[in-house]
């Protein structure tokens, strides 16, 4: 293991000298000896084994609660598909202290990566105190550890904050758990539907009604900032785009136009609503601004323009037109100007939506009859389906842009469904009754 | 007075043209895909005489080692045959054919004859005049009893030998023309590879997946444990980050021991660099 000598000549002048003492610092600071370099450039992902032992109860009459906060965590992170929670029968060690340091043994033995440990209190001011701790089992090690006070109504959303903690510790991606859908509530015989609004936690509970049912309402759609939601009623008289506020339940049309508007969405400032209007047999985007009122028209083809949706940053607009014969999908700058065409693949393409992350497209694809969900890139390139059957329509994307809600009707009536943009891990949304048009809200927190 | 100008313009131009070709047509260099890299130890000129010089007091061959098979056939009678009797002293052959078959003489304990002894040269035996051994009167033919099957059946027990490689190569090394150093072979980095592969869970990935490598340092210990906590090599920051390094790390813990790796190269496995990167996998997504 002898290295060179550099100064191994006899006869060394000053500068050879220095220039050798370089030379060997550098070589110094190299290790000793040639380190063999493996590259690992596959992975198996597979849903990672973690471990929830229920929360320890602060007091008996928390029980309960310390049970559903474990049970909504274990769920969030089940439908995820990236992780397998297992079994409680399975374990070993049972968690009597949510601070103290488990005996990582125990948990290796069954094959668990994680392991989340966490408590439930009730606060002398009647909060709920409720704090977890995400450990390594493998390497031994926290990972994160966080509390959280709330009001003892609120567990579920505490639940869904610690799943979505969780969730980006181990992905490294932002969750998706605490969030909501708006959706339209389906009730009644087929040639009689009540359409009501319907608010709920992504994962199907806490239903809330918005409308009545005494008109028809089509496609809500978030403010990505604040909670309100902008739709589409057909009420007495013309069918006209609305906002509402889901806090106050107050109502208000927006823009005062000559002729039906629909197909309405927000700016992601949730400054403005774009939006079609109809004008004879054709339909153009235009845009207002929610607190000057002012509206801008963005399109003027003699074709029938709609769904628009804004790219996450804002600059540009996409939407669907027939603008070349049959319903593609065009993307143009956010203040109108040229379009161009994006979708090229097989059949017509419809109700387009941005990725909040920016880097896919969803649609509705339409080929012989069939109704299929597809991404695409903004640019138009990597068209894929992810599912496809009689009927799927109206695609909508998680906060973090990993998942994606549409509605299937196999025959007898609507019903929510996620899939992941892979492709994988479609899962029925439970909702009351037949269900259509989701719209996934921002994060909450 | 106009040939200076002229010239001046020509040694000007041509002085930017060249100078314009030598700033841009530096152009980019190949970018070959880096091969995988093959273990290698630095041995001084000792280690090498070291390596080759072989063991002076290692014992000689002296026995055949005995042929594996599974059932050892009946005892062959040698046909009368005049084996040719070799000497290292005379080394011509006399043709022994009236001659009574002699005892061979003690065997002396050198390899070559010994071996050449047991394997007969089929050339020395071209050149012997030796007569054709007598006919013999043609045994009887068997006749083939349906009833008596059991009677045929081979009775022998089975002798089984284990296949080990001491038995395969028994020839002790009395000194190579290279040395051979104790090294990581390519089958135990694939099994190491695949243990890896299998075992490490990387995160989804996002826009920037390709770009994320984690080099990991670990240093195991000769039973193919670790010998100290990982080291990661890369720095970073940022949720997706970390939980790529902590996939990458919980895959290394998961997979102890590394029992494919073996003691004997266990110098060239003490350290290894592990670089752990998702960019093969997310190519070939399928597209309509």
């Amino acid at each position: 293991m002898n290295r060179p000598n550099l100064l191994a000549h006899s006869r060394i002048h000053r500068r050879g000298l220095l220039a050798g003492a370089g030379a060997l610092a550098l070589l110094g600071s190299r290790p000793a000896r040639a380190v063999l370099n493996i590259d690992i450039n596959r992975g198996n992902p597979q849903p990672m084994p973690i471990a929830i032992p229920d929360f320890v109860a602060g007091s008996p009459g928390d029980i309960e609660a310390a049970r559903n906060v474990t049970s909504v965590i274990t769920n969030d992170l089940r439908r995820s598909g990236l992780f397998a929670p297992i079994s409680p029968q399975a374990f070993v060690e049972r968690i009597t202290n949510g601070d103290a340091i488990p005996r990582f043994q125990d948990w290796r033995v069954i094959n668990a990566q994680a392991l989340v440990t966490g408590g439930i209190t009730r606060q002398g001011d009647g909060r709920l105190r409720a704090q977890f701790r995400l450990w390594d089992v493998f390497a031994g090690q926290q990972l994160d550890g966080k509390q959280y006070y709330t009001g003892p109504d609120n567990w579920r959303r505490i639940a869904h904050i610690i799943a979505d903690q969780i969730y980006e510790t181990l992905t490294g991606e932002k969750g998706y758990f605490d969030s909501r859908i708006v959706f339209v509530d389906e009730t009644g015989p087929k040639d009689r539907r009540v359409k009501r609004l319907a608010l709920m936690d992504q994962d199907g509970f806490g239903v809330r009604y918005l409308t009545r049912g005494d008109e028809l309402v089509l496609t809500p759609r978030f403010n990505p900032t604040t909670q309100e939601i902008t739709y589409m009623a057909y009420g007495q008289g013309e069918p006209r785009v609305y906002l509402l506020n889901i806090e106050t339940g107050q109502r208000e049309i927006v823009g005062n136009f000559p002729g039906m508007t629909f197909a309405p969405r927000f700016s992601p400032d949730g400054q403005r609503v774009v939006m079609s209007l109809q004008q004879g047999p054709n339909a153009n985007l235009f845009v207002m601004d929610l607190r000057s009122k002012q509206t801008t028209r963005l399109t003027d083809t003699p074709a029938i323009d709609t769904a628009p949706c804004y790219s996450p940053d804002g600059r540009q607009i996409v939407f669907e037109s027939d603008r070349g014969g049959s319903q593609q999908l065009y993307v143009m700058p956010a203040n109108g100007g040229p379009a161009t065409r994006i979708s090229f693949g097989d059949g017509r393409h419809s109700t387009p939506v941005w990725s909040p992350r920016g880097d896919y497209i969803a649609f509705t694809g339409m080929i012989g009859g069939q109704f299929a969900i597809g991404i695409l890139r903004p640019d138009g390139s990597g068209e894929r389906i992810l599912t496809e059957g009689f009927h799927n329509e109206g695609p909508t994307f998680a906060p973090n842009g990993r998942v994606l809600m549409f509605f299937r009707d196999l025959g007898p009536g609507p019903f929510l469904y996620t899939i992941d943009v892979n492709g994988r891990n479609e899962l029925k949304e439970p909702t009351p009754s037949y269900a259509s048009d989701p719209a996934w809200s921002p994060l909450l927190s | 007075m106009r040939m200076r100008t002229a010239s001046a313009i020509s040694a000007g131009v041509h002085i930017a043209v060249l100078l314009w070709a030598t700033l841009s047509f530096t152009g980019k260099s190949f970018d070959a895909p880096q091969p995988d890299p093959l273990p290698v130890d630095l041995i001084s000129d000792k280690e090498f005489s070291e390596l080759t010089k072989g063991i002076k007091e290692a014992p000689k061959p002296v026995e055949k080692p005995k042929p594996l098979v599974e059932k050892k056939a009946d005892e062959v009678k040698p046909v009368e045959e005049v084996k040719p009797k070799i000497d290292d002293k005379k080394p011509e052959i006399k043709p022994t054919a009236e001659q009574v078959p002699q005892p061979p003489a003690p065997p002396k304990p050198d390899a070559i004859a010994e071996k050449l002894k047991s394997e007969p040269d089929p050339r020395v035996a071209k050149a012997d005049p030796t007569p054709l051994p007598p006919h013999k009167p043609p045994r009887p033919q068997p006749k083939f009893d349906a009833s008596k099957i059991a009677a045929l059946l081979d009775k022998r027990e089975p002798e089984r030998k284990a296949a080990l490689g001491s038995d395969l190569n028994t020839s002790p090394s009395l000194g190579a023309p290279m040395g051979n150093a104790a090294k990581l072979s390519q089958s135990e980095l694939d099994a190491l590879r695949a243990r890896l592969m299998a075992l490490w869970n990387p995160p989804d990935p996002g826009r920037d997946a390709e770009r994320l490598r984690i080099t990991i340092r670990i240093t195991f210990t000769r039973g193919g444990m670790l010998a100290a906590p990982p080291m990661v090599l890369t720095s970073g920051s940022g949720p997706r980050f970390m939980a790529m390094r902590d996939s990458a790390v919980r895959a290394v813990l998961i997979g102890q021991p590394y029992t494919m790796l073996r003691p004997e190269h266990y110098d060239s496995w003490r350290e290894i660099d592990f670089t752990f990167d998702t960019s093969e996998m997310y190519k070939d997504l399928p597209t309509r």
